[in-house]
């Protein structure tokens, strides 16, 4: 009895698996979507040969929506509103979307598959967005574990970003990885340097890309990203300026204080930087420097853990209760803050006690 | 074995070079199935079911989050660390949204038992029951979360 059961299941199961390869082999055959209208921003309209990813369709077409996944609808970052066109949600969708984005028409991008026309809604800024071929003019260890990667452009030859943007660094399928994958840095370099830029990259234990940099990569050696992408950059006020890092964190802040040195900004700046002990710090007489050449800056390391051995004598502890003590007019200030999803609660939820806006604190969180 | 086709996407997410540079199943060369199986007849021995170990790993790693830059003890008797890394880490049965990228590791300061494992961990082990294969850098050996966390 069990043997005949068995015996059934395994003949359904290979009838169903043979049905299923029949209909990809069709569809990939004779369906033929013919040529599609995707209408963008009701402005722009591209006329595409249907049947690809909506994702992959943009790219073609030199838009690039942010993708950590390349498609496999795991990361969630490829959304875009769809207002027709678009077909049901499907299942793969839902867990990345909130109630107010379905009902919105968020979708992912590379879930919806382009079989009639389109009208889609996009960010202007996505318009920027290319992708870029760099040679690895240089690798500097910064720390144990941090690497700063210095990336000449070579196609196209300039970039233009605003200081506090990432971008999606690609590293190709090697040794310890099938396939090629894509994840989000920010740029550390300022953006009047356009002909370069430079990322600050921690190790991930068994990160795909960041092994692939730290233990293959070399100078010389030419690799793809693609960019500009986020929100987090300076806002053109005059108000007091808090930046507040930890970690790998550095690179937008330190992209944010160049860009001020190069504009003469009067602003005051505080920059504190959390790190465990003096083996975490770095750039610190690069900083040093810019408290000499910025009139209103100030730059405060601050160890949570500093060993006995190294005689530390700046602050200790974590970074929230040295806050009052350089926060000159809470509502008058801004605060840019990136690190660890864990800092960046503790520091919010100072921030907002001590009576900085919520609408004046922004964050680049590492989640 | 034959897998259905959702089932092989699972099974290759779980391969090195995947999702991540190790994998989830280390050297360990049984079908994730009956490594799930094994672990549910481990965890029937110790009295012990994956909701309740995954509470306790979530209790910790709540406790240890907001200390984002070095150890704290929790309860007297456990130290924990949180480490957060850039990033989120997709569940390889294919749950969207990603898992941040981090590690928990703690100390029973009683028995000197040790755990390290991922917010991934908590989830894996609370809907899928799976433990990760032997040899695999995250795998967490049920008897030793008894030891260390119970």
């Amino acid at each position: 009895m069990a043997c005949e059961i068995i015996q059934t299941v395994f003949i359904i199961s290979v009838i169903t698996g043979f049905l299923a390869l029949l209909l990809v082999i069709a569809e990939a055959l004779f369906v033929n979507y013919g040529e599609c209208r995707i209408k963008i921003n009701g402005k722009k309209e591209l006329v595409v040969q249907g049947g690809g990813s909506l994702l992959s369709t943009l790219n073609d077409n030199k838009i690039f929506l942010a993708s950590a996944c390349g498609g496999r609808g795991s990361c969630g970052f490829c959304k875009c509103t769809i207002s027709s066109g678009a077909g049901p949600l499907l299942p793969t969708e839902k867990p990345f979307l909130s109630e107010k984005e379905i009902s919105d028409g968020v979708r992912l991008s590379c879930q919806v598959k382009v079989k009639q026309d389109l009208s889609i809604k996009i960010p202007e800024e996505i318009f920027n967005i290319r992708k870029f071929r760099a040679e690895v003019a240089k690798i500097t260890d910064l720390t144990y574990d941090i690497k700063e990667l210095t990336l000449k452009l070579v196609e196209p030859g300039t970039i233009s970003f605003k200081a506090g943007q990432y971008v999606q660094l690609e590293s190709p399928a090697y040794e310890k990885s099938r396939q090629s994958v894509q994840r989000a840095y920010s740029i550390s370099s300022n953006p009047y340097q356009d002909d370069m830029i430079q990322l600050i990259i921690r190790r991930v234990p068994e990160g795909i890309c960041t092994t692939y940099v730290f233990d293959y990569l070399k100078e010389g050696d030419k690799i793809n990203f693609t960019g500009p992408f986020g929100d987090f950059f300076i806002r053109e006020t005059e108000a007091d300026m808090l930046f507040i890092a930890g970690g790998s964190g550095k690179a937008p802040i330190k992209s944010m204080i160049e860009f001020l040195d190069k504009i003469g900004s009067r602003r005051r700046m505080v920059y504190l930087f959390g790190a465990r002990s003096t083996k975490d710090l770095y750039y610190t007489e690069l900083f040093r420097e810019y408290e000499k050449k910025l009139t209103n800056f100030s730059y405060v390391p601050v160890l949570s853990q500093p060993s006995e051995e190294c005689e530390w004598k700046g602050r200790c502890g974590y970074i929230p209760p040295f806050i009052p003590e350089f926060l000159r007019d809470p509502v008058n200030t801004e605060a840019y803050l990136c690190g660890s999803p864990g800092m960046i609660d503790a520091v919010k939820k100072a921030l907002l006690e001590l009576g900085v806006p919520d609408n004046k604190i922004y964050f680049d969180s590492f989640a | 074995m034959k897998e259905t086709p959702q089932e092989l996407k699972i099974h290759n997410n779980m391969k090195k070079g995947m999702i991540s540079v190790t994998g989830f199943l280390g050297d360990d060369e049984r079908h994730y199935h009956e490594i799930i199986a094994d672990d549910k007849k481990n965890l029937e021995k110790i009295g012990l079911s994956a909701d309740k170990i995954a509470d306790r790993l979530e209790y910790f790693s709540r406790k240890a989050f907001p200390v984002y830059d070095g150890t704290t003890i929790i309860d007297e008797i456990y130290q924990v660390e949180y480490r957060s890394y850039r990033g989120r880490i997709m569940c390889p049965f294919g749950h969207g949204g990603g898992y941040r990228k981090g590690e928990i590791t703690l100390v029973n300061l009683q028995n000197n038992a040790r755990l390290c494992w991922t917010p991934l961990n908590e989830h894996m082990i609370r809907t899928h029951c799976f433990f990760e294969g032997v040899g695999s850098n995250h795998r967490l050996d049920p008897e030793i979360i008894k030891k260390a966390l119970f």
